[in-house]
């Protein structure tokens, strides 16, 4: 009989080895399943990078599997931020190059001959792999239930708000961390459970992996003090924490201190400042739990509460004098202006012109998370249920990085995994109900309770549900919303997070696919075509870019370490010829390189982005950048007939724009992308010649001229070639005087 | 913006008289009158403020300071005008630059504000010297316009811009004392009640429920894009064109504040009949009632996930899911 084959199964000793098999086959399967939803990019396209950082990531791991991990370590670049530089070894995070690099030599020792560049392609799949383990592992602590852990696993191995940063080559930091963040919280857990030094220096040890590996270690920095602060505001002191939370802190900092581009921030920085705070208050309550065992009289205890407050209370207005007079550094600006939002804005365009530092709207949120976004709220209710420590853990964790996330889009991510947890607590906790064969009263009942302190939903008794009905109807109900997470988490990735953006895919009228791929002919067009350290002025979005695929020094690029040097760039693209060529000038450009959508309707070109280089040039010099000249006296921004001459004059119209009319009969350019008519005069450019432009325009490369060989001024010299007669007007000036620059 | 007409009705105002040597005691005099603040002018001291020649700058705040006029901006940048004139004058500063600031409310100056047509306030103007080592071939005014909420760093700023180069006092934000003070005290007076009224607060603040309400209310607020309409103040509800309100807004990354309530209250409808899946029912005794209820929640989420499904197809023109009802 089947019935009884299965009791044999899933019945004692034989059913608790058969049942660990089975999980293990589950958690493999939910691997598999994490790592195949994020190939579709690699099986529709080709093994590539993706966007813009991971390119600098592939350049990086590049360097270091061809030079060593010392060279790494010290690397100078001269090839990018021309004239400066940049200390590159000493300003990144190495986490996710190191792995990659172990990776690659440890298949070269087992003699698997493997490219860098596949190992980085598909390094996040397989890291978000190991990430549903973790998940596994992390919410399996939080609940008794056997399902809760797979589910958790299920979840976030599909869930689309980790895929958006995790499909096969996106090269990427968060590719890594988010597994380091989560095993992290998974150790911390575990060690806040057990009290042991053992687990408190694993998550001290994972900690300065994450560390090495993402920005966003700072989350975890606030996160545990966080957590441990609240525990010790309910009261809940206990030698577990205390041992835990020093392990954690002491190790933990010492491993972050390792990495360079971290160095001294962790005892000097506000971000910090936290975790050192709430390690001298653990100092201090241990303390005072130790006397209390030996002073019995309640007047003294008392007197050792208020002196312990008004030691913390010194202790943070140290801190504060400390933070006014300079030597604690103020809030790094990324992370401050998570809290004043409208910080960034004013004080650091850069940041805010960024687009996944954008607020989110709700879309995004349901895009993202499907139907887990509704059982968030559920889950983190029933962890008022029990409210054991690791409970508290979860709310702390749940309200703060679903702030996070409104604030900021690409905090998403950070709040995928908690939302997971939740779901996955709920839904556990329904099915064990629900799934439950034999009618009658369950035996989970908590009659035990103290009915006042606990949650007003939970005081009567359990007594489950009585008839198959329900349960047939809530079951069926559950999987159809779990059928169709899984029908929108393909479908989500499969349409919006798969695109290498490097490579773009239209569909023709006939249904047929149009494979763009301007960007990477243009850049083999440089690699191709112009010397070695020829320098190309783009935009700073681009820079990475042009590192990796053209292999081209650049200006400014993606790692925005110089705001001035980036605004230089957007003085000379918008600003006039005449005020511009002296920049390219000195800064050695040979090559200026826009991006334009005009033909295709491509609306991420840099018109489109024109503004931000503005304001950005109007931050350092507000005299002779004005974002007003940009808009028309209605206050519009446009480039047809009615844009401003400042605006037609600039750099970066001139070149967008130039010759742009000869693809259209007389007096019919127009601009997709904006939905301008342009004026039938195409700019003239005098500084500047075409050198390339890509199949459907979008990339459109300019050659700077040399000066001119009898000292004349490109303008006039331009003039000449165009057998245009010197108007009289100009010898009003007097004589000509030969330019010397 | 009308500079081209403001300037020939400048050089209408001040007769051009060159040659003429500037009195010497009357920045002295006007500046002795300034320690506390900007002077308060009218039509003729204006006049005379700006009267050429003159080897001093003069900035002059032109302002509406009454509450009919409804100038929000210029009664926010008055106190900041103020501070920057105070930091000025009582700041280290070169010998030879010469600044005056003045204030010339609407009210004192009607004819100025006729003469230079000025249709909006507050306008700054900066006249610069038209004798001495500082003096300009164009000596109209520098005119700044205010296009929004300015700080007095960045006003300072511009007119330092526009002064000759050499050490400037620094601006001074004088220390605000009774925010200190009242601060304090307000602190005191928590503390205090807090411990007055423990016996009765403490077992609010340890009671679970609210905690979990406010946790469960701020999760919602956040996951619904409370933030985003913080940020980017989005309006609340718009018309949709046929004289009708369309609560939904167009587009992916784009929300009206209705809008998002509405999407709170769905996740919240959905989350209890969770919960109330999870919790309530499984601890009602009698079986007929527990029935029921099961068959109630499990049709409140299904609706409601179908509702929410339906407006995200709205939000989303390409989104191929759906549930029966809606």
């Amino acid at each position: 009989m089947a019935e009884s084959s299965v009791d044999v199964l899933l019945k004692g000793g034989s059913g608790r080895s058969a049942r660990g098999l089975l999980r293990i086959i589950i958690l493999v399967t939910i691997a598999a399943a994490a790592v195949s939803s994020r190939l579709f990019s690699v099986i529709r396209f080709e093994s590539i990078i993706h966007e813009f950082d991971p390119w600098f990531n592939f350049r990086a791991t590049k360097y270091l599997v061809q030079n060593g991990f010392y060279e790494f370590w010290d690397w100078f670049d001269d090839r990018t931020w021309h004239p400066l530089g940049r200390v590159t070894g000493g300003t990144l995070y190495p986490g996710l190059m190191v792995t990659s690099g172990v990776i690659y030599h440890v298949l070269r020792f087992l003699t698997i001959p493997v490219d860098i560049r596949n190992i980085c392609v598909l390094l996040a799949p397989g890291f978000s792999g190991l990430t549903a383990l973790a998940m596994y592992l992390l919410t399996n602590e939080m609940s008794s239930s056997p399902s809760a852990g797979l589910l958790a696993a299920a979840f976030m191995g599909i869930t689309p708000g980790y895929i958006s940063r995790s499909v096969a080559g996106s090269y990427d930091n968060e590719a890594i961390a988010i597994f380091l963040l989560v095993f992290t919280f998974f150790l911390w857990i575990k060690a806040v459970k057990i009290g042991s030094i053992m687990w408190g220096a694993l998550t001290a040890l994972f900690y300065g992996y994450m560390v090495s590996a993402w920005g966003g270690y700072v989350f975890i920095t606030n996160l545990i003090p966080l957590h441990v602060f609240v525990l010790l505001c309910m009261g809940r002191y206990s030698s577990r924490l205390y041992i835990s939370y020093t392990t954690w802190y002491a190790l933990g900092t010492l491993a972050s201190m390792q990495i360079p581009f971290v160095g001294f921030l962790p005892i000097r920085n506000s971000d910090h400042m936290s975790a050192l705070g709430v390690f001298g208050l653990l100092q201090l309550v241990a303390f005072a739990e130790f006397v209390r065992g030996f002073i019995p009289g309640k007047q003294f205890q008392r007197l050792l509460t208020a002196s312990i407050i008004l030691t913390s209370g010194l202790a943070f207005v140290g801190l504060v004098v400390l933070t006014m007079s300079g030597v604690i550094a103020p809030w790094s600006g990324r992370f401050y202006s998570l809290w004043d939002t409208g910080y960034a804005k004013i004080h650091i365009p850069i940041i805010a012109s960024v687009s996944e530092h954008q607020p989110t709207a709700w879309p995004s949120f349901f895009f993202d998370l499907n139907f887990l976004i509704w059982l968030f709220p559920a889950g983190v209710y029933i962890c008022f249920r029990d409210l054991k420590d690791e409970h508290v853990f979860v709310i702390i964790y749940a309200v703060l990085s679903s702030y996070f996330a409104g604030v900021m889009v690409r905090l998403m991510l950070t709040l995928t995994p908690i939302v997971c947890v939740a779901a996955a607590l709920v839904l556990s906790y329904i099915l064990d109900i629900y799934l439950k064969a034999s009618p009658g009263p369950v035996t989970r009942g908590r009659s035990n309770e103290d009915p006042s302190d606990g949650l007003r939903s939970a005081r009567n008794p359990e007594v489950g549900i009585s008839s198959y009905f329900s349960k047939a109807v809530t079951t069926s109900a559950l999987i159809v919303y779990l059928l169709m997470f899984v029908a929108h988490c393909t479908w989500v990735t499969s349409n919006a997070y798969s695109s290498p953006s490097v490579v773009l895919a239209s569909r023709m009228p006939d249904g047929s696919q149009f494979i763009i791929d301007d960007y990477r002919e243009a850049y083999y067009w440089l690699r191709q075509n112009t010397p070695a350290n020829a320098k190309i002025m783009s935009w700073w979005d681009y820079g990475y870019q042009i590192g990796g695929m053209a292999d081209r020094p650049t200006l400014v690029d993606n790692n925005t370490w110089n705001n001035t040097h980036i605004a230089t760039v957007g003085k000379a693209m918008s600003s006039r010829e005449e005020v511009s060529y002296p920049i390219l000038r000195q800064h050695d450009v040979d090559y200026v390189l826009v991006v334009f959508g005009g033909l295709l309707g491509y609306s991420g070109d840099d018109i489109n982005k024109f503004l931000w280089m503005v304001r950005i040039a109007e931050g350092i010099w507000p005299d002779e950048v004005k974002e007003r000249d940009f808009f028309t006296p209605k206050g519009e921004y446009r480039v047809d007939d009615q844009a401003t001459p400042t605006m037609r004059n600039s750099l970066m119209y001139k070149t967008s724009y130039y010759n742009f009319n000869k693809l259209f009969p007389m007096g019919q350019a127009t601009d997709r992308v904006r939905g301008a008519r342009l004026p039938a005069e195409s700019p003239q450019l005098s500084t500047l010649e075409e050198a390339f432009t890509s199949e459907n325009w979008i990339i459109r490369i300019y050659k700077v001229k040399d000066l001119d060989n009898f000292g004349r001024d490109h303008n006039s010299a331009v003039a000449f070639d165009r057998g245009n007669k010197r108007k009289k007007a100009t010898k009003k000036k007097g004589a000509r005087v030969l330019r010397s620059e | 913006m009308k500079l081209s007409t403001v300037i020939p009705s400048l050089l209408y105002i001040f007769p051009i008289t060159f040659g003429a040597s500037p009195d010497p005691g009357k920045f002295e005099q006007y500046y002795a009158r300034s320690r506390l603040g900007p002077l308060q002018l009218d039509d003729s001291s204006y006049d005379d403020i700006t009267a050429k020649p003159r080897d001093y700058y003069a900035a002059v705040i032109l302002t509406a300071m009454e509450a009919r006029f409804g100038c929000e901006l210029c009664r926010d940048f008055q106190p900041e005008f103020d501070l920057i004139a105070r930091s000025w004058n009582k700041g280290n500063k070169p010998d030879d630059t010469k600044l005056l600031f003045g204030t010339l409310d609407f009210n004192n100056g009607k004819s100025v504000f006729q003469k230079l047509m000025l249709q909006t306030a507050p306008v700054l103007l900066v006249f610069p010297p038209t004798t001495g080592p500082y003096a300009r071939i164009d000596d109209s005014p520098l005119r700044f316009d205010f296009s929004g909420p300015i700080s007095a760093e960045q006003v300072y700023a511009w007119i330092n811009r526009n002064l000759p180069d050499g050490p400037k006092p620094q601006l001074v934000r004088p220390i605000n004392y009774m925010r200190i003070v009242s601060g304090v005290t307000i602190l005191m007076g928590v503390v205090t009640l807090f411990t007055v009224l423990s016996p009765y607060v403490l077992p609010v603040v340890r009671n679970r429920n609210i905690w979990a309400a406010f946790s469960l209310i701020a999760i919602l607020l956040f996951t619904s894009g409370h933030m985003f309409n913080h940020i980017r103040k989005v309006p609340y509800v718009a018309g949709d064109g046929r004289g009708g309100i369309s609560y939904f807004a167009g587009g992916f990354s784009n929300q009206f504040g209705m809008e998002t309530q509405i999407i709170a209250a769905i996740y919240a409808v959905l989350s209890f009949s969770a919960i109330a899946l999870a919790m309530k029912v499984p601890r009602i005794a009698d079986n007929k009632s527990q029935q029921v209820a099961v068959v109630i929640w499990g049709a409140v989420l299904l609706g409601t996930y179908s509702f929410l499904l339906s407006v995200f197809r709205v939000k989303n023109g390409g989104y191929p899911f759906f549930l029966p009802p809606f």
